[in-house]
This record gives structure tokens, sequence and C-alpha cells, in this order.
């Protein structure tokens, strides 16, 4: 195992920018996932780790060693596809076993021992009894378990995971999750994981970084990317429902400070928070802006009012979920979710009913504008 | 109105399908049937003496004894299986690098292709000079060079469809999973492509097999090919008509044959490398 750093890393395809610059560092026998939306440039990162896509600028290295102009077999690393790429003329046990039988690792395992790896890791994710079919005759969701079945079959510097889980179904999709971090404690394997859907993402990492474009917008644990996200996106990007999002302006009154929400909603700032939200704010027209996030397990509702910081607005819609539930309250461009659990709050709420909300000043965040609000 | 419709449509299939049939079907029944019949009853006037007559081998006993036919078949048969195998040697790597790195930008593929587009006998005599020269004439050698000439581009062609379609990332998988390019080339991309590979090689095989124009003014003796032979029977003072189709009868069947058991590659290898781009 070994730890990957990436150094100032760009890679254009023709004029297009796909990575901007990148620098991170894995350490060896981490989890470190990379989150982002489709198009940020996830796979291409995979890649030139793996060293099929060649890089523009920029250094890998493999601990101290630079693999920059290393052919992917000679730098040791496996990887599941998200398009699964298994060869199809093979069938499943061949195709598990192929990467055990180049020479290149000089396994020279004997058929037993080929037999007793490929069985293993094929047991492990539930698709033992798959092993005589071909690759067309299995479901999406069995293509994957033998695309990753054939990444972690072997012991290499570094497992390059893309999107390993992403069309499984969801209670596989746990399952599954559950058996890669116990894989991953147990041989304490340097692993890299490329997913858009977060809880995957804060489920198995130890470090993860988000992004964007081709740019890293934050690197952190899982904790911190999602309780302190550094800009609006990361926070939007993160959570169901995702972090909400208020654009207003700070308002001085009598020696106190006031975030006003355009015409929907205002309230004073303790003083710690104002601090906070003095920092990110733009000054726009003798107004100071700036964008407040808060999560939705973080705003409090009910039908009396609750301090001189909460303020009132009409339910705009209300979703029971199992143990909790989702009250929405429309603003100007974006809408307001606020998680309720059974039995712990204001749940029972109609439609257009006037409620009191109040926002857990400690947890609120403020960013400066980088994506745009959107009702959508 | 609409069951009209139907049957309209239906007899117009039958009759449609039934002239491609005869079509296809009456020249294949002419070369059996006179291959089979005495010199008599090859002219009978009326159709009754045309389809029934007392079947005779005497046009295939003349085509045994008396003409060098089974030499001129092992001929053909030589010159097109080593030149069909010859042609996959060269055609395989170069469609592959044609298809996996775009060689030469495409212009080397447009060449290659277009010595396919103009008349073989516009070559014919510049080809005859040099191969005076180089004392070529009459030889297997000599033909299999000259088939090798036609057919590499066309397999090329055909097979870069093929390649086309074995997907980059596959091959991307096998060198991560440990392969250098070589071992990918046969492990991987080989047996993903063996349908391609069978259908080029029996439309090479036929082809050469086929091959009028330049086996008769190439070849005189010892090299002379099997359409060449029958060709001969069209002589100056007669036409034998009766050897003539018993040499026929013979010669198309490994092209019938290899047709037949390959319609369901051919097909779908012509169709497979053609539509996807």
């Amino acid at each position: 195992m070994v730890e990957v750093r990436l150094e100032n890393v760009t890679k254009l395809y023709g004029r297009k920018l796909a990575i901007d610059d990148i620098s991170f560092t894995c350490k060896e026998g981490e989890f470190f996932s990379i989150l982002g939306p489709t198009g940020a440039g996830k796979s291409t990162i995979l890649k030139m780790i793996a060293g099929i896509e060649p890089i523009t600028s920029g250094k890998i290295y493999f601990d101290d060693l630079v693999v920059n102009n290393l052919l992917p077999h000679e730098r040791n690393v496996s990887m599941a596809f998200e398009s699964y790429n298994l060869y199809s003329h093979f069938n499943v046990y061949e195709n598990i076993a192929f990467p055990l039988r180049a020479p290149k690792w000089q396994l020279n395992l004997s058929k037993e021992e080929e037999k007793k790896k490929v069985t293993e890791i094929a047991d492990f994710l539930g698709i033992g009894k798959l092993l005589d079919r071909k690759p067309q005759n299995l479901s999406g969701g069995q293509k994957q378990r033998v695309s990753l079945a054939r990444a972690l079959v072997r012991k290499p510097q570094v497992y390059l995971l893309d999107e390993p889980i992403a069309h499984l179904d969801a209670k596989l999709k746990f399952t599954t999750q559950t058996l890669l971090r116990e894989f991953a404690v147990n041989y304490g394997s340097t692993i890299i994981y490329v997913t858009h859907d977060y809880r995957e993402a804060l489920a198995l990492s130890d470090n993860m970084m988000v992004l964007r474009k081709g740019k890293i917008d934050q690197l952190g644990t899982p904790e911190e990317i999602y309780h302190a996200p550094k800009i609006d996106f990361v926070g939007m990007l993160v959570g169901e429902p995702p972090m909400n999002m208020v654009d207003g302006s700070l308002i001085s009154r009598e020696g106190k400070t006031f975030f006003k929400a355009g015409d929907s909603f205002e309230f004073e700032l303790l003083k710690d928070t104002e601090i906070n939200a003095r920092k990110h704010a733009v000054i726009k027209e003798n107004n100071s802006i700036v964008r407040l996030g808060v999560r939705c397990e973080y705003i409090k509702v009910s039908d009396q009012k609750m301090s001189d910081n909460s303020f009132q607005l009409p339910v705009y819609a209300v979703v029971h979920e199992a143990e909790s539930s989702v009250i929405t309250f429309e603003l100007e461009n974006s809408f307001l979710h606020s998680r309720v659990s059974r039995g712990k709050g204001y749940e029972d709420c109609r439609i257009t009913e006037k409620v009191w909300l109040e926002f857990v000043q400690e947890n609120i965040s403020f960013f400066e504008k980088t994506v745009e609000l959107s009702k959508a | 109105m609409k069951s009209k419709g139907i049957v309209v449509k239906r007899i117009l299939f039958w009759v449609v399908t039934l002239l491609v049939l005869a079509g296809i079907l009456f020249p294949l029944l002419w070369i059996y049937l006179t291959a089979f019949k005495s010199s008599n009853d090859i002219f009978a006037g009326t159709l009754q003496r045309q389809l029934i007559f007392t079947p005779t081998l005497e046009n295939f006993k003349r085509l045994f004894v008396q003409f060098p036919f089974f030499r001129s078949m092992g001929n053909s048969l030589i010159i097109s299986i080593s030149s069909t195998v010859l042609v996959m040697v060269i055609a395989l790597p170069a469609a592959y690098s044609f298809a996996r790195w775009n060689t030469g930008g495409g212009h080397i593929l447009f060449n290659t292709i277009a010595s396919r587009m103009f008349p073989g006998a516009v070559a014919a005599i510049p080809f005859f000079l040099i191969y005076r020269a180089l004392h070529l004439l009459d030889t297997h050698i000599g033909l299999i060079l000259l088939f090798m000439y036609f057919n590499v581009s066309f397999a090329t062609f055909l097979l870069y469809g093929f390649f086309r379609d074995v997907p980059v990332e596959l091959e991307q998988a096998a060198m991560i999973d440990g392969y250098g390019r070589f071992a990918i080339f046969r492990k991987i991309v080989l047996p993903l492509v063996l349908p391609g590979i069978a259908t080029t090689s029996v439309f090479c095989l036929i082809w050469s097999w086929n091959e009028f124009l330049y086996s008769f003014l190439f070849t005189r003796n010892a090299a002379k090919t099997i359409t060449v032979l029958i060709s001969s029977f069209w002589g100056s003072i007669e036409v034998q008509y009766g050897t003539m189709a018993a040499g026929a009868a013979i010669s198309i069947l490994p092209t019938l044959i290899a047709a037949w058991f390959m319609q369901r590659y051919i097909i779908r290898g012509l169709t497979f490398g053609a539509v996807k781009g």
C-alpha cells in the first residue's frame, strides 16, 4: 500500500480544461472519496492515477515515486469501472481471475490457490453462484459486483473505485457499502473512491473532497464537509434535503444586527454569528449582502413564538417520512426545508398555516454566492 | 378494404420473392442439370426433354481425364488460401492500428481503400510489365501477391469496423489488470473480433477463388486456376457446355458451402461493423 499524492495536476482535453490545478493527498491505508456532480472530473482523476489518461501538467506520486510516465501495468493499481468493462468472452470466474493470471504480478498461483481467491471474493460480494455465467447473462447490479470483485481480488498498491455501487438497488447498495468498509478496515488498503452520492462518501470515507468543474471546493473529513461546508455549493451537494440557502442582507439597528431575507423574514444575529456573517458579506449598493446556510435539522418549528429571534412563515408543504417530517416554506427564490423528528416538534401543521420558525444560531453558516439558487 | 390491402401486399411479396429466387436459382439449376446431361440432351428443343433426361457422368469423366482439373483446383486452393492468410497477417495489425490510434489521421486508411476504386483492368498492363521483368508470370507467388494487393485494402477496411466496436475501456481495464499491449491484443481484442476475422477471411477466400481477370492474364499452365480452366472450354471451334457446367458445378461448391455456414456471421459481421461509425 502506498500514499497517493497529486501535485498541481492539470488536464486539458483539447482546449477544454477538465482538471484545474489540483493537489491532494490520500494517505496510506486511507479511504478517500471524491464527491462531485456529473462532469466534475472525478473519473478523469482516477484514470490519471491509473495511468490510462495522461496528465497535461503536474505530478502524481506513489509515496516518493513520480508515476507520471509509468504505464498502467507498471503502476500496480486496480480499478473498478463505472461502465463495468467486463470481458464478454470470459465467464465471471475468468473475469475475476484475469488480474491474478497476469505475468506482471508474478503471483504464479496454482489452480487451487486461484480458485480459493476468486471464490472468496465472489462469495464476499454475493456473486459466488454466478461464476459460470457470461457477463451478457447478468443484470446491471451483478455486472457491477463482478467488476468490483475483479478490482478487489488482487492486493495492489492502491484501489481505484469509480462509482462501484451506483447501479445496485438500495438494499444491495447498503450491504455492499458495509462490505467495502469491512474490506478497507481488514486490509488497511489505500482506496480512492469516486461517487456522486454524498451518502456513500460520508458513510465510507476517512477523508474526502468535493470537486466541481475540475476544481476542489473543499477537502476534509466527512464531518467537516457535512457540518462546516466552506462553500455554498458543498452545502447544497451534501444532505437530503440539501442545506437551505437564503440570500439576504445584514441590517444594523439600535446597535443590533439583523439578517433580512428580502420581504420574507428577518431575525437578530447573536454576536458570534454576526462576526461570522460579516466575514462573508459583500458590500453592494450600501447593502451588506450575504448568503445564509442552515441544515434542515437546525430549523425549529413551533406554533408559538419561541424567542425574540423567531419569525413567522406560512407552510408550503409537509411530507411525513418514517422517522421525521419535512416542512417546506417558500421564499423568494428558494425553498426552506425543516426536518422535525417524530414527536419532537410541531409536525402536524396545515398548509398555509403561519407557524413560528427559529434557526439554531451555532449551526448557521455564511457564504459568498457561488451558485444561483432556484426553486427547481 | 383493409383485408384487401393485406392480400395485395402478400401477393406482391410473393411475386417479388419468387422473381428474386428464380434469378438466383435458375443459373444454379442450369449448371447442375447441364453437368449431368449428354451433349444431345443439352441442346434438346423441348422443355420436357430439358428437364427429364438420363443422367450421365461423362462430362465429369472428360473433365477429370482430358483436362488438368485437379491441378487447377489445387492451384486455386493454394493461391486463395495463402493469399487470404497473408492478407490477414497484414490487415489485422493495420486495421487495429487505424482503429485504435487513428494512424495517419485517416489519410492512409483512405489511400488503402482507394486502391479498390479504379477498375482492376487499369492496373493490369503495368503489373504485367513488372511481373514479366521479375519473372513472376505464371507463378503461384505472383498471383498470391496480386490478390494480396487487392484484398489487403478491403480486409483492412472491414476489420477496421470490427476493431472500432471493441471499447477502448476494455483494453484499459486489461492494462490495469497487469497486461502489456501484445497480451491484451491476443487475450482480449482478438477473441472479440473473431466473428469479424471469420467474415473477412471468407470474403477474401471467395474473392480469390472467383477471381478471373488477373488469373487469366497472368497464368498459362503452371499456376492456372480453376476459373481460367473453365473459361478455356469456350474454345474457338466449339463450346463444351457439358464440361463447363461440370467444372462450374464443382468449383462453386466451396463458395456455396462457405456462404451457407457463414451466413449468420456474415450478415451480423457486415451490419456490426457498418452501423456504428
